[in-house]
């Protein structure tokens, strides 16, 4: 009985009724939060002496950009837990934090450039922490065109996983070399202008929405991952009494 | 003969039965290359400047096309398939094979490097500086892109599908690679970066192959 609650996470069925309950639970408490901090964000925080209102970007692109980059470890883990165990389950997830990490990347780099515009004049430069996002982009887009092309769910899983592990092994590599470059070619006229000190009325409400966009993360994947074990298992019986009951 | 010195025979005999395989893409560096100026301008003090950078580029996209199907033929008539009941790692042969398209088709490429740098008026020593580099650094990009050719073989219509999911690992390659072109037309010590890159390539060359006979085993096993 000790290793139930491990074996557990093979079954689809376990999987897709806790996950409900989960999601329900993910779903109002990120709603909360991110509620609680956009408003006192946007509404409440000081302005900044330096950027006026524009900073208040930040309320939504710091958490996203943080996301962008949490979703890819969250797949590698996947991706070994797939590996080492053989969970189906782990694959679907990788699935599922694909797209929705490309999401996140693509919602960073908008956010950003639409920052960008009003504070460097510019939507878009050559910056090594914008480029290394670019390459990420990419990256979860790879993953994404690589499973479309497979038709079969269990082999396209395993040769996902294989390029995520490749990834995950190169994504520092050219994170250091991106950094470096941009370095070598422009001197350091532009930096992302972060605050080394922020007033606490500015970085609580932040830090509470950085909770929330993780939660709604997990609410996001949760649900994607419902919806793609009911494709996949629609064979089975539990599927078939799932869409008899409805 | 030893199975190493049957698959390097075996490779040769392909590239001696086509030839086209070796000569289309020198062909395409060639027309990309005469592309450049008519795009551009024929000032040659410009085309000096970003020319480096150009072949560089071009290089970069004629060894993608020609790796792109590096495993294919031998996916779909069985070879790799044996490979696996050869009393050798699977690895090792990714390693030989790999090899053998780099010296086959990587290495023409790099030899045609000089030619294409007269064309685009590079000086002499950056044009050396882009010969050495290339050397170091083709290693590691014919590696990564023959991962991509081996992640991409049980696509039904792959197209350049392994192409699209193989550039984005080539940035440190190609940073540290317009680093040293950067040094050697500034006239500074180029030997710092280039000692990285081939660690690079080294450490891709080592690595690489065993994520390929991964890739090649899950698909052959899920074709059957």
């Amino acid at each position: 009985m000790r290793w139930r609650w491990f074996h557990q996470w093979g079954s689809p069925r376990w999987f897709y009724e806790r996950a409900g309950r989960w999601q329900l639970v993910c779903g109002w408490l990120s709603l909360g939060l991110i509620a609680v901090g956009t408003i006192w964000g946007l509404g409440f925080a000081p302005v900044d002496y330096q950027q006026g209102n524009s900073y208040r970007i930040i309320y939504l692109h710091v958490p996203v950009a943080f996301l962008a980059q949490a979703m890819y470890g969250a797949m590698a883990v996947s991706a070994v837990v797939l590996f080492v165990w053989k969970m189906k389950i782990a694959d679907v997830a990788m699935q599922s934090i694909a797209i929705i990490g490309f999401a996140f990347t693509a919602l960073a780099l908008g956010s950003g450039a639409v920052w960008g515009k009003p504070t460097w004049g510019t939507y878009w430069v050559w910056d090594a922490r914008l480029t290394s996002m670019l390459i990420l982009a990419f990256l979860y887009l790879a993953l994404i065109g690589l499973r479309a092309s497979i038709r079969d769910p269990d082999q396209a899983g395993k040769v996902c996983g294989i390029l995520i592990l490749v990834g995950v092994v190169n994504l520092p590599i050219i994170k250091y070399s991106v950094e470096w470059w941009n370095t070598l070619h422009q001197p350091a006229s532009l930096k992302l202008t972060e605050k080394p000190t922020m007033p606490a009325s500015m970085w609580i409400p932040l830090l509470i929405n950085i909770l929330g966009y993780y939660i709604v993360a997990a609410y996001l994947v949760l649900g994607s991952m419902r919806a793609i074990l009911v494709e996949r298992e629609r064979r089975s019986s539990w599927v078939r009494e799932l869409v008899k009951r409805v | 003969m030893s199975i190493e010195k049957r698959i390097l025979a075996r490779e040769l005999w392909l590239a001696a039965a086509r030839p086209g395989d070796i000569v289309k893409p020198l062909w395409f560096l060639l027309l990309v290359v005469s592309m450049v100026p008519l795009a551009l301008t024929p000032d040659s003090e410009l085309l000096a400047e970003i020319g480096s950078a150009m072949i560089w580029i071009a290089t970069l996209l004629a060894l993608l096309l020609n790796s792109e199907h590096l495993f294919q033929s031998d996916f779909s008539d069985g070879i790799l398939e044996q490979w696996l009941f050869f009393n050798r790692p699977l690895a090792w042969l990714v390693g030989l094979k790999l090899t053998a398209h780099w010296l086959l088709h990587v290495l023409p490429l790099i030899l045609l490097s000089p030619v294409v740098a007269l064309m685009l008026s590079v000086p002499g020593d950056v044009s050396i500086a882009l010969f050495i580099t290339m050397l170091v650094a083709t290693p590691a990009l014919t590696c990564f892109s023959g991962l991509g050719a081996a992640l991409t073989l049980g696509s039904s219509r792959s197209g350049i599908l392994g192409v699209l999911v193989m550039m984005p690992l080539f940035v440190p390659v190609v940073v540290l690679a317009s680093g040293v072109l950067i040094r050697a037309m500034d006239g500074s010590e180029t030997l710092p970066l280039l000692a990285l890159l081939g660690a690079f390539s080294v450490a891709s060359a080592v690595l690489v192959p065993i994520a390929v006979s991964l890739a090649i085993r899950v698909n052959i096993g899920g074709s059957n």
